[in-house]
């Protein structure tokens, strides 16, 4: 049987100057985490999230920074012809925090 | 000393159980299997005498690539090595794969066993069997599941099975001979239990718990006093197959019909919480209802971590493009988090309940996967070199066992074979292999495995 992924994961992320943590996930589907970071409203990094889940982008070019914590939703193990996943992919399961330089 | 089984035998001092069995099982003059089957009946397991354990057992089906995961080869040229990178432990001088940090930080509870191997064929089939039973075998000359050996050594304790299987057996991994988890000559009382469905799912029910559609509780109750009474009148002129099937009946009426036996299959029962902790998916869920079913009386829990390798995200990487196109980005994704959570989150569990102790935790594969990485990315079946692990019950945890040579290739000391694996878990749960035999084929006193335990895991 494939797995289904149940439930929806949920976290909160608190922001102290350019520093981001985020609160226990619930629903934690157990899948890997990753920040992605995007700069005026453009993606400029993911990262995968440590154990901690605080996270600090070192980039200080000037302008508006959004942080977002996701989680991989695996669906299924389609992948395209280099072996990356075509269907599965990560999803949001925070609001997005963000700050400015 | 001598047991069988759960009997005692009186045993001549120095004779240990290699000399007893050339003097001839035929001394056993006077012990019937039916004998045998009514004292286990009647639970006459004497846990005084002996530190009797649990165990609950992890089965990477597919197989993580050793290179990849718990032996990592990181001096090696790029088509060995791999694409991920070996981080520290909290035990100095072992790495594992950097997607493993829960695990990193738990090392000194696990014993890495690095230099397995076997040379008798590279199918799942092979590997599961030899892995799951300590033999390699075929379909007209079954061995029994080390859960149903415990079943029938230890018996069962309350009115859940002895040995479950969760949360489906292992169907098809790509030839049609035997997975090595059925119970085979020790009969149908010794089965384990197939779960048969998914605990992470919201609809979750016991498939085999349920009354059949049409039936009231009331109806089932009725057929089992029928039931017993035409077993009464069969117990007059049969001897040991009644037993067996006794006890295989209870054992179906209880579970189908017991609300406590029915609870311990619920995992609402268990704070949201601890069930994030190990992972809302198939085999995080299953972990969780392992420690839960042991918590209330099995001996014996088999986590398959999938049931079949095609077709879906699991540990066989062979990159193939078709079926079996898992790749690193499956290892990376999915597979070596949702196993680093659930995992630790069991170790974790275990220990703040107390019964780390008590259960033997054993993760176990049927092969590592070739060194080189093949054309499309990925890598194939290789039974000469592979990494398992223990960790609960007696193991001494923070310590590599084995090693391999500088590419992964083959055992570089300390060659460990599937027996041994196998033999560790019967000594860890309490079984003292040198003077205990279990019934055979016939009733025939065997082995329970021609191999030694691994010793260092437990000095």
């Amino acid at each position: 049987m494939d797995q289904k992924l149940e439930g929806t994961p949920k976290a909160t992320l608190q922001i102290s100057g350019r520093k981001v943590t985020s609160g226990e996930i619930t629903n934690h589907w157990g899948t890997r985490l990753q920040w992605k970071v995007s700069r005026d409203g453009k993606e400029i990094a993911t990262v995968g999230a440590g154990i901690e889940l605080t996270f600090e982008h070192p980039e200080t070019v000037p302008g508006k920074y959004e942080v977002v914590l996701q989680q991989f939703h695996y669906l299924n193990y389609k992948k395209d012809k280099d072996g990356k996943f075509t269907e599965s992919k990560y999803v949001n399961i925070s609001e997005p925090v963000s700050y400015t330089i | 000393m001598l047991h069988i089984g759960n009997v005692n035998l009186p045993l001549c001092s120095g004779v240990n159980r290699r000399s007893f069995l050339q003097a001839g099982a035929a001394a056993m003059a006077g012990l019937t299997l039916p004998n045998l089957l009514k004292l286990e009946a009647a639970g006459a397991v004497n846990e005084k005498k002996a530190k009797i354990r649990n165990c609950i057992t992890l089965f990477l089906v597919g197989s993580p690539g050793h290179l990849d995961t718990w032996d990592m080869k990181p001096d090696a040229p790029d088509d060995i090595r791999g694409k991920f990178r070996p981080i520290s432990t909290n035990v100095p001088g072992i790495h594992i794969c950097e997607h493993f940090p829960r695990m990193a930080k738990m090392m000194d509870k696990v014993a890495l066993i690095r230099s397995l191997s076997y040379n008798s064929g590279a199918s799942h089939e092979n590997g599961q069997r030899w892995m799951m039973t300590g033999h390699d075998f075929s379909a007209a000359n079954k061995q029994p599941h080390m859960g149903s050996v415990i079943s029938r050594v230890f018996g069962p304790k309350g009115d859940l099975p002895a040995s479950i299987v969760l949360p489906a057996g292992i169907g098809n991994t790509g030839t049609s001979t035997p997975h090595g988890q059925e119970s085979a000559y020790l009969g149908s009382a010794h089965q384990p239990f197939f779960l048969g469905s998914d605990p992470s799912r919201a609809d979750f029910k016991v498939a085999d718990l349920e009354s059949p559609v049409g039936q009231s509780e009331l109806r089932v109750e009725a057929r089992r006093k029928l039931l017993h009474e035409i077993d009464e009148l069969q117990r007059h002129v049969e001897t040991s197959s009644t037993v067996e099937r006794d006890t295989a009946y209870a054992r179906a009426f209880n579970l189908l019909t017991n609300p406590t036996t029915k609870k311990a299959f619920d995992l609402n029962d268990e704070p949201a919480k601890l069930r994030d902790r190990y992972g809302r998916n198939s085999f995080g869920q299953s972990c969780l209802m392992a420690r839960r079913l042991i918590e209330r009386g099995s001996r014996f829990v088999t986590v398959n971590q999938f049931d079949t390798v095609f077709g879906i995200s699991c540990w066989d990487m062979h990159a193939d493009g078709g079926s079996l196109n898992n790749t690193y980005a499956d290892y990376e994704h999915v597979l070596c988090p949702q196993f680093d959570m659930a995992f630790t989150a069991l170790l974790e569990d275990l220990q703040q309940r107390g019964m780390l102790e008590d259960t033997v935790i054993s993760v176990i594969s049927e092969f590592g996967r070739t060194p080189k990485i093949n054309p499309k990315g990925g890598r194939d079946h290789y039974p000469s070199a592979w990494t398992n692990f223990f960790a609960g019950g007696p193991i001494h945890g923070g310590r590599v066992i084995g090693s391999t040579d500088k590419i992964g290739a083959a055992p570089h000391d300390r060659p460990v074979s599937p027996p041994q694996v196998v033999a560790s878990i019967y000594q860890a749960m309490g079984i003292d292999l040198e003077t205990t035999m279990l019934p055979g084929p016939g009733g025939r006193p065997v082995r329970f495995i021609e191999a030694e335990p691994i010793r260092e895991l437990f000095s």
